[in-house]
């Protein structure tokens, strides 16, 4: 494989429990890569114990949702020059045995972005809950009619970015719950996204930042957002 | 006619609130002029009701009082409307701040722990 400069953004809220884990999977996994987590202004040590796990810590001083820890990462990823970023969930739901399954198609250029899905090829495994699943069905639909891309997993948070997605998603990325209305984004940008299977677990420890999934609130929002993400203009950064 | 003395009253003490917040630098001019304008407005329709009343009878309102409502209740949610854009660029502002700073913290990191190597 070529040489390329390989981050995995870790975004972190409160996950004292899974973080030092998670570092120490990338960090042990096979694939040549930096890791930096960001702390989304956690309450608890995960910050200490991301750094006893030998990670480097971004250390935003209050919460800014995961859109805005994830862009952070992204940002570094900028000022320090890699060509791909990853990113990879803090509460232990991804499996770092699949970093170079979503990162081989990016190194090839065959995509701009890349999402590591449950529900795409072969069933590999654990798929999340019934009524998620629905909602997850939901914007599949939405965002494939509206993009014309077919998106099976668009809520997957396991994903790695090319070097023309990091400058974008550097400057315009979204706020609360970021990956399906990214997914818009990607398309307002020209952006090309492609699926590959993975498996994901169940977490282990802690809470989900969508445990308002079960609530209605959280499709009208983010259907909401996508919807309005389309009439948004497309900006032109230096 | 004391409801129209205690009208102009109360429009002459918002409109010399507004100059004693902007001699104390309370308000940026840039926010400024607009409440000096509403409220000078304010003094001038209080003292002289008869153009107020005639133009709400032209625009079809039966009852002063009604266009009065209609007007400041319009402009009101207006201004929310402008206040909320200000709060959205602020949010924006915040979050890129909180940003920034996350990474200057880690540039000052990276480079304490170059000075301690070489020492």
């Amino acid at each position: 494989m070529n040489d390329q400069k390989v981050l995995v953004i870790i975004p972190a809220y409160n996950e004292s429990g899974n973080i030092g884990r998670v570092v120490r999977e990338v960090r042990s996994s096979a694939v040549a890569c930096d890791l930096v987590v960001v702390n989304d202004g956690s309450k608890d040590n995960t910050v200490s114990e991301a750094r006893a796990a030998g990670a480097v810590v971004l250390d935003l001083p209050f919460n800014l949702g995961i859109g805005g820890a994830v862009q952070t990462g992204f940002r570094y990823a900028m000022v320090k020059g890699y060509d791909i970023a990853c990113q990879f969930d803090g509460d232990g739901q991804h499996d770092a045995g699949f970093l170079n399954t979503i990162l081989d198609p990016v190194k090839a250029g065959a995509a701009d972005i890349v999402v590591g899905s449950r529900f795409v090829g072969p069933d590999l495994g654990w798929q999340s809950s019934l009524v998620r699943r629905w909602g997850i069905g939901f914007f599949s639909w939405l965002l494939s009619a509206l993009t014309g891309t077919a998106v099976t997993d668009p809520t997957s948070g396991f994903r790695a970015f090319n070097r023309e997605a990091i400058r974008v998603f550097a400057e315009d990325y979204p706020d609360d719950f970021p990956e399906p209305e990214s997914v818009m984004s990607a398309k307002r940008y020209g952006l090309k996204c492609m699926e590959v299977p993975v498996k994901m677990r169940p977490r282990s420890h802690g809470h989900s930042s969508i445990r308002y999934f079960r609530t209605l609130y959280y499709m009208i929002k983010v259907t909401f957002a996508i919807l309005l993400n389309r009439l948004k203009q497309r900006r032109s950064f230096a | 006619m004391s409801v129209r003395v205690l009208a102009i009253m109360i429009a002459v003490s918002f409109f010399v609130f507004v100059l004693d917040l902007i001699r104390r630098e309370k308000l940026t001019f840039k926010y400024a002029a607009g409440w000096l304008l509403v409220t000078g407005l304010g003094v001038i329709l209080g003292i002289f009701d008869q153009f107020l009343t005639r133009f709400a009878f032209q625009l079809g309102f039966q009852l002063t009082s009604n266009f009065i409502f209609f007007a400041v209740s319009s402009g009101l949610i207006f201004l929310s409307l402008v206040l909320t854009i200000f709060l959205c660029q602020q949010n924006e502002r915040n979050d890129r701040m909180a940003q920034k700073i996350a990474l200057l913290e880690q540039e000052i990191r990276e480079m304490r722990d170059e000075n301690s190597s070489k020492s």
